[in-house]
């Protein structure tokens, strides 16, 4: 017992340090202001650009604070429920519209002195992105980003197939599958059920939908973007592409960074951690364009889902002013120079794009990250409205039952529709 | 006893802590809840009254019955299963094994460890391609992507973690019967299968009714397990989903709280339910007389 | 009839051992993977130990978490979570079985509703609270849903029924208050039971996994089980480095278990009775 006793004295001494350290750092003079982000990949970076701010002002203090996606909006969510969201936050397009339609974000359209700050600096689609129905501006563009194609030297080098380029199609991809499959008996493409990182792209190359431009109606039963979907959900068959149950197991990453397969689609934000995450796969692997559709209904067959993020901040924070001013600063072109030097993420700033090819040089291979910028000359914006959080998981569930075959596609596109066309409209 | 006014101030002084503690930080959310059932839910705590919507569209909804199922049957896997076998260790190591102590350290050592590594592991060993029990087995068994395996596996996992803390609640119950008791049955004659029925049995059952309180509720409730170990893009999801994880993934992931509300009620009844029928059961199996 | 009963002992023996094992197990290959790359640890046909171990996934795991911080936060919230659970359930408790005052029955129906509550439902609610109390991002935070415990409170109302009546009379009739009583003469009686609701709420607070990522957004303020989650997040599927995540944060807890084991589970084992 007596053990017990001393050892419950260590924890509660252990107990009060931990209260007092908590404390401390909340003291001091000056303004303080939370910064909340999601990827912690890009959590350098972001302190990079608060040290930067602070510097000039020196009263200030930012802290950067991670909560993985999974938890982002649940968290988020209920700080804005409560009343006490961070000073300043990453915003998704996803969610963009639900929070700025609920009044839960502050107008930042006259966030500048100069009236046309933001039209100089940032294309018209990623201003599109910041804004709320309304037409006002919510959030600050932070970044622009591609999807490309990663493929692996070694298992190409391995099958004795020429490395993806422009010309690829999708044709290309498939019998590129085949041949490293019956050579290395690797996996060719990981085709897995993902919109953003899955089939929109093939979607748009096809010619079609997945929203009207005005984000009012669903185009699942369009025919270019019906012939994409049964084309993307067809690989599944195909011997070199796991089935959907490998993908609940094993992301596609991971597999790919195994040597288990040979291709896979990557979002461009994603390109530096892989070459941190896995340094003895360095130089086996590098990146092309997305193959193009060879047979479009409409269009040349180009296309690639691209999306931005913005910073955005509370309508009642506390820090309104401050924030405000630490915006004005996360959108000028020094902090988004940083971002991309810093290989964070691609700057929105005008450009600046450049910038985020730097980082790739300080790894041993250089991997051809000029691909995922050369994408933005026929990029489409991320399907996006309102009504989004709701039927995400709504389409999702739907694609499973497809691929677990107990629906036809037909059926499940008639379905999408229906739904998205009732959610959107409500 | 007497009741004075004294012990009943001092009865009211004990308590209120813990009552209004409950009543702001469990009853209140869950009337609030209750209300909320029954309206149509904006974004960020707007809601206007929508009378049975909610509900009618959850009792239309094939989703939600079979998370329903999915949540009894769980429960069914993981009660009478980790209960029995908690019991039978627990009888095994009342028979005076030697290293009964060390046994007893590795049946609880699960307890010891989050449940967020306990469930990150099984997943990696559940794996169908690369998971070491599919290379053990020399089989290719999706374990938590076929839909008829995928809710046994969770089970196992969930009783694997309990069955150590379960054991030793039992164990304890069984070093209180008095060895007079076995003794006089030895004398009688009775058999080793006799002794448990007739003496056992009636003796640890009140521990056995506590244990089999403790499961069933939280069975019923099961969701991190699940969540850590299905994810929301496995095809066997609509075949592992519980009732607090589609509540989950309606209320928070898809925003409808309302929608979400009628859920977490129709769970709460679900477990009053059954709790009710478990109380109401016992007198015919538990005994108190000591 | 002695070589069946030598049997039937051999029996036990190997229904134990191949439990230990079941339970020991699972642990090994946490072990074994984390010192795998990744490449290894999805080789086919697996391997066993590994082939060039290395211990890049504890590097990668370490530079993302701070543990240290980690550690001290779980230990804090499982303290004063204990502390409340013990202070709060053991005067409910006592009120609950000895002590008849008006609107007891009721009093004890919010405590047996709120065990069939799903946790999940209270989230948003606690949250708003602790956000009109400006207690966000605390230590006070992490502990705020454990300051009162239902579960104790049922819990320790049984034991405290089984402390006969006549002990606590004749505590009165020597001129003790009910504060004494329930201070110098009950409260000691219901030490083992005491012991057990602190392994179960200590167990109970390790396990949260959703609450302390919503209270509070500082990776400094956050526990073990927070922790991992954020480890895959980032990692998804990379098995070496979560297996490295999950074995740095289980070892504490571990140790001290084995260290204590003994009086761990006897705390547990006490309590048997109804």
């Amino acid at each position: 017992m007596g053990m017990i006793k001393r050892a419950a004295c260590a924890l509660l001494a252990l107990a009060l340090c931990a209260g007092l350290s908590g404390c401390a750092t909340d003291g001091g003079a000056g303004q303080r202001l939370t910064f909340q982000i999601w990827d912690n990949t890009q959590k350098a970076a972001m302190e990079a650009i608060c040290a930067a701010y602070t510097r000039a002002h020196p009263d200030v203090t930012i802290d950067v604070q991670v909560t993985s996606w999974s938890e982002y909006w649940t968290k988020l969510e209920a700080a804005a429920t409560g009343g006490t969201l961070p000073d300043v936050f990453w915003m998704h397009t996803d969610e963009m519209l639900r929070y700025a339609d609920g009044g839960i974000l502050a107008d930042l359209t006259d966030l500048y002195d100069d009236a046309g700050y933001y039209e100089a600096h940032f294309s018209q689609g990623l201003l599109d992105n910041a804004r709320g129905s309304d037409g006002r501006i919510y959030g600050v563009p932070k970044d622009r980003d591609t999807i490309c194609l990663v493929y692996s030297r070694e298992l190409f080098d391995a099958a004795g197939v020429s490395y993806p380029d422009e010309s690829w199609t999708w044709h290309d991809l498939t019998s590129a599958s085949q041949a490293i499959y019956d050579a290395t008996g690797k996996y060719g493409y990981l085709a897995y059920n993902d919109e953003h990182l899955g089939y929109w792209s093939y979607v748009y190359q096809a010619g079609g939908y997945i929203l009207t431009p005005d984000g009012k109606h669903a185009g699942y039963t369009q025919p270019a973007t019906k012939k994409a979907i049964a084309f993307y959900v067809s690989l599944q068959d195909e011997p070199w592409c796991p089935p959907q149950t490998f993908f609940a197991e094993t992301e596609p990453a991971t597999a790919f960074f195994s040597g288990e397969a040979a291709m896979y689609f990557e979002g461009s934000w994603g390109l530096r951690s892989k070459l941190e995450d896995y340094p003895s796969m360095v130089g086996k692997w590098d990146v092309a364009v997305l193959p193009a559709c060879p047979d479009p209904l409409s269009g040349d067959g180009r296309a690639v889902i691209s999306n931005g993020l913005t910073y955005a901040t509370a309508a009642n924070g506390k820090n309104l002013e401050a924030a405000k001013d630490f915006l004005r600063f996360l959108g000028s072109e020094e902090a988004q120079r940083i971002q991309g030097e810093q290989g964070a993420a691609i700057p929105a700033y005008e450009g600046l794009q450049d910038t985020w090819l730097s980082v790739f040089d300080s790894f041993d291979y250089r991997i051809n990250a000029e691909a995922c910028l050369s994408m933005f000359a026929y990029s489409v914006q991320s399907p996006n409205n309102a009504a989004r959080p709701a039927w995400k998981t709504r389409v999702s569930d739907e694609m499973l039952r497809v691929y677990a075959g107990e629906t036809t596609l037909d059926a499940a596109l008639e379905s999408m529709q229906r739904t998205v066309d009732e959610l959107s409209n409500r | 006893m007497r009741i004075s006014a004294h012990d009943a101030r001092w009865g009211a002084l004990l308590a209120a802590p813990t009552v209004l503690g409950l009543l702001a930080l469990n009853v209140y959310p869950f009337v609030q809840t209750l209300a909320l059932s029954f309206s149509r839910t904006q974004a960020f705590g707007r809601s206007t009254f929508a009378g049975l919507e909610n509900y009618a569209r959850m009792f239309a909804s094939t989703e939600f019955w079979r998370a329903t199922w999915n949540t009894v049957y769980f429960c069914l896997l993981t009660v009478p299963a980790g209960v029995l076998l908690a019991l039978l260790t627990a009888v095994l190591l009342n028979q005076g094994v030697r290293g009964r102590a060390a046994f007893r350290a590795a049946y609880f050592l699960p307890m010891v460890v989050p449940p967020a590594a306990v469930a990150l592991l099984w997943k990696w060993m559940f794996n169908a391609r690369y998971g070491v029990i599919n290379a053990l087995l020399g089989t290719s068994v999706g374990w938590v992507t076929d839909p008829a395996l995928v809710l046994i596996s969770c089970a196992l996992v969930a009783v694997w973690s309990a069955v150590g803390y379960d054991a030793v609640l039992l164990l304890a119950g069984l070093q209180a019967i008095p060895a007079t008791y076995y003794e006089a049955a030895a004398l009688d004659g009775a058999s080793a299968a006799q002794r448990f029925f007739r003496i056992t049995l009636p003796m640890v059952s009140p521990t056995l009714f506590f244990v089999v309180i403790l499961r069933a509720m939280a069975s019923l409730k099961v969701y991190d397990l699940i969540y850590m170990i299905v994810e929301q893009s496995n095809p066997a999801l609509p075949y592992a989903q519980s009732l607090m994880y589609l509540f989950y993934r309606e209320a928070f992931i898809a925003g409808d709280k309302g929608y979400g509300s009628a859920i977490a009620v129709w769970t709460v009844l679900l477990i009053g339910v059954l709790t009710l029928f478990q109380f109401s059961a016992q007198g015919r199996w538990v005994h108190y007389d000591s | 009839m002695a070589s069946a009963r030598r049997s039937g002992r051999a029996a036990v023996y190997l229904f134990l051992l191949l439990g230990t094992a079941a339970m020991i197990a699972p642990f090994v290959w946490m072990v074994l993977t984390s010192f795998k790359t990744v490449e290894e640890s999805m080789r086919l046909p697996p391997t066993f130990l590994p082939r060039a171990p290395t211990a890049q996934s504890y590097t990668r795991a370490l530079s993302l978490l701070p543990f240290a911080r980690l550690y001290l936060n779980t230990g804090a919230m499982i303290l004063l979570r204990v502390a409340c659970a013990a202070a709060f359930s053991s005067m409910a408790g006592y009120a609950f079985a000895k002590l008849p005052f008006p609107g007891r029955r009721l009093c004890f129906a919010v405590v047996v509703t709120q065990l069939m509550l799903p946790p999940q439902i209270f989230i948003i609610p606690q949250y708003q609270m602790l956000a009109a109390l400006r207690l966000t991002n605390t230590l006070f935070a992490l502990v705020f849903p454990g300051l009162v415990s239902a579960f104790g409170t049922f819990f320790l109302r049984q034991a405290f029924m089984g402390v006969p009546d006549e002990l606590l009379e004749a505590a009165r009739l020597d001129g003790c208050g009910q504060g004494r009583i329930f201070a110098q003469v009950a409260l000691p009686l219901v030490g083992a039971p005491m012991a057990a609701l602190a392994v179960f709420t200590a167990v109970f607070a390790y396990g949260d996994l959703m609450w302390p990522l919503i209270c509070n957004s500082d990776l400094n303020r956050m526990t073990l089980s927070a922790g991992l989650s954020t480890l895959r997040g980032q990692f998804s599927t990379n098995f070496p480095v979560l297996m490295a995540g999950s074995v740095l944060a289980m070892a504490p807890m571990v140790a001290l278990y084995l260290l204590f084991q003994r009086q761990f589970i006897e705390g547990i084992a006490m309590t048997g009775g109804k």
